[in-house]
């Protein structure tokens, strides 16, 4: 489970100031999966990678399952599983090497990481190019090799930025089956998208961003209730005020 | 401790699939540098042996004036040219390398036995070029105005060594190992710059490069410290250097031994492979303190372009002491084991000469370099920190 309470980032640019985050408060509940849904540039990122510990708050609080990251880092790291908006894999090692390399950054014995890679490449239809080296990987190959490497520590916990981005409509509605896999194994899944289709499909949860702020959340029917729009994606563009940056 | 093994294997293993890096690494520097200097050394004794040995080309003004002179050159192996019409012309344009010129007062003052004049012209700028010749000339004439005066002084009756009050003896005492030549001349310089910039390769795309391509974010949100992925980094890039300088200095020892040697007599080179071991002690310190100041420029740097376009800085560090120590030799001192890269070159060459190193140069160069090192490392760990590391473009 994680809490976001009153997150603020800065950022210096040679502008003056950016408040890229300004003051995001959400839960991601276990067995849940909890969407943040914005457009480009509303702070999806930067929130997500102050909850991965990348990034220091200025100011607010996070909790994951009871635990500060910026006070124990290494049990919240541990407690995460982490596809970050930079998903580079090494081109000269093999998708399994990939996973593997992770797995012993995450201290695993060689048998557990064979054993969890196997299974890793199962669930994600990874069989074909599991052995290959990734040099020439189609982004969809790419992206499955770091989701698996990012869950080789069978993480509680488990954040993915634009996770769907690039990918082809058979690679999208495997990767959907995937995260209904982790739901339904009681994982804490947050995801962020600027595809409302896809968040839409998706949540229990979710959680609109425009601007560094929180400009709604709730369930879908919620979030319908609230805008009084019967249409989820009308919803999100009247909570937004414009369909700028998004994605049907 | 486990995730910097771990670091430390998977970015050697990623170095060694990288046939680009390989190939630069541990082909092209083991052929370049022994082909330059085993090249440079065959000509530069080959030149030596012809200015030494073959016939001494020698235009001559005023020949006329000193037959018998002249006809003594001859006879040790020197060939005399016709004059050219400028002398001075003739050496500034490197036409000739030394010109005699034969004053015309010579033949009456031989006979009065007054000091007759003979002038050499040449250009002392270009010792490379004629200065073998200068000497070679300098030696004949003097040798000429030694025998003739012997003969004048046994012709009136004095012994000829009243006029040699001294005897000059030569005992010499440099080691056999110490008369080092031009080849080995090179090997500290060598081992120091490739032991230094070795790994430049590998530095940059493990760090630079792997922020590049997008996957230093997932690395940092491990629970690996930074420190300790950062010091796999370093790690590897050391290891990579200290093969390269090892696959180089056994190619030049083969380049030296089987093609120079047997080409241009004579020219040998020793490098004890007995003391390889000691070498590489020696170099340690240069060795990590390369890695870890091409690390933290990588991680300092904002692409990967950035930091190539440091190397040319990074190359020159390795030269500055030797090149002081041309300018100004000074004698091998306590305090010079305290400076990188001279220390190394001293040590070194004290190696190759066979001398004993005392402990407390040993204690001095490594505790020194190692100081360095960790002064890096610390400020390269600083870098690592930062939250624009693993953030691209």
């Amino acid at each position: 489970m994680i809490t976001v309470e009153n997150l603020h980032k800065t950022f210096a640019s040679k502008k003056g100031p950016v408040k890229a985050v300004d003051g995001v408060s959400f839960t991601a509940a276990d067995g849940q999966i909890t969407g943040l849904l914005g457009p480009n540039g509303a702070g999806k990122t930067t929130t997500m990678r102050m909850l991965y510990t990348l990034m220091r708050p200025d100011q607010g609080r996070i909790v994951v399952d009871g635990l500060d990251p910026q006070q124990q880092p290494d049990p919240v790291r541990r407690s995460l599983g982490v596809l970050p908006d930079a998903r580079g894999v090494y081109k000269r090692l093999t998708a399994r090497e990939n996973i593997a390399y992770f797995g012993k950054l995450y201290g695993m014995e060689e048998a557990a990481i064979a054993k969890r890679a196997d299974a890793l490449v199962d669930a994600l239809g990874m069989q074909e190019f599991a052995d290959r080296r990734t040099e020439g990987f189609s982004q969809g190959q790419r992206t499955k090799t770091a989701i698996a490497r990012a869950l080789v520590h069978e993480p509680k916990n488990v954040i993915l930025d634009e996770p769907t981005n690039g990918l082809d409509v058979m690679t999208t509605r495997g990767l959907r089956e995937f995260l209904k896999r982790l739901r339904a194994e009681g994982h804490c899944v947050l995801f962020s998208s600027h595809i409302m289709q896809e968040v839409a499909a998706l949540c229990d949860r979710i959680v609109v961003i425009a601007h560094g702020k929180v400009v709604a959340q709730g369930t879908p029917d919620e979030l319908r209730a609230q805008t009084g729009e019967s249409n989820l994606e009308d919803a999100f563009v009247k909570a937004i005020g414009t369909d700028e940056g998004l994605f049907a | 401790m486990n995730a910097l093994l771990t670091v430390l294997k998977k970015e050697l293993t990623d170095a060694f699939r990288d046939r680009r890096m390989v190939m630069v690494a541990f082909v092209v520097m083991p052929l370049v540098f022994p082909l330059i200097f085993a090249g440079l050394g065959t000509l530069g004794a080959k030149k030596q042996t012809e200015k030494l040995e073959n016939a001494l080309e020698l235009p001559v003004i005023g020949a006329d004036n000193a037959p018998n002179l002249v006809a003594w050159l001859e006879q040790n192996n020197v060939e005399i040219k016709p004059a050219p019409k400028d002398a001075d012309e003739a050496v500034r344009s490197q036409d000739s390398d030394v010109v005699l010129r034969i004053d015309e007062e010579f033949g009456s003052d031989w006979r009065g036995s007054k000091p007759a004049r003979v002038e050499l012209v040449y250009d002392s700028s270009r010792p490379l070029q004629s200065g073998t010749t200068i000497a070679r000339m300098r030696t004949l004439l003097q040798a000429y105005a030694d025998q003739m005066g012997t003969m004048r002084l046994v012709a009136r009756g004095v012994h000829p060594s009243i006029a040699k009050p001294l005897r000059i003896a030569n005992r010499d005492l440099a080691t056999p190992e110490a008369k080092f030549d031009f080849g080995q001349q090179m090997i500290p310089y060598l081992m120091i710059l490739l032991g230094f910039i070795g790994g430049m390769q590998l530095a940059i795309d493990s760090t630079a490069g792997e922020r590049e391509r997008q996957s230093l974010e997932p690395l940092l949100a491990t629970p690996a410290s930074r420190e300790a992925i950062l010091s796999g980094k370093i790690a590897a890039t050391a290891v990579f250097a200290f093969l390269s300088v090892f696959a180089t200095l056994i190619s030049y020892k083969l380049a030296f031994t089987y093609v120079v040697s047997s080409r241009a007599g004579g020219f040998s080179m020793n490098l004890p492979m007995s003391s390889l071991g000691q070498m590489f002690v020696v170099i340690l310190p240069i060795v990590l303190l390369g890695a870890a100041l091409l690390t933290a420029l990588a991680a300092f740097a904002k692409s990967y372009r950035e930091a190539q376009s440091y190397l040319p800085m990074i190359m020159f560090l390795p030269m500055i002491p030797t090149m002081y120590l041309m300018v100004s030799p000074v004698k091998s001192q306590l305090w010079m084991m305290a400076i990188p890269f001279l220390s190394q070159n001293q040590l070194i060459l004290k190696i190759l000469r066979k001398e004993a190193i005392p402990m407390d140069e040993w204690g001095v160069s490594l505790g020194a370099g190692l100081l360095l090192v960790a002064i890096v490392w610390f400020v390269a760990a600083r870098l690592y920190h930062r939250e624009q590391l693993a953030v691209s473009g």
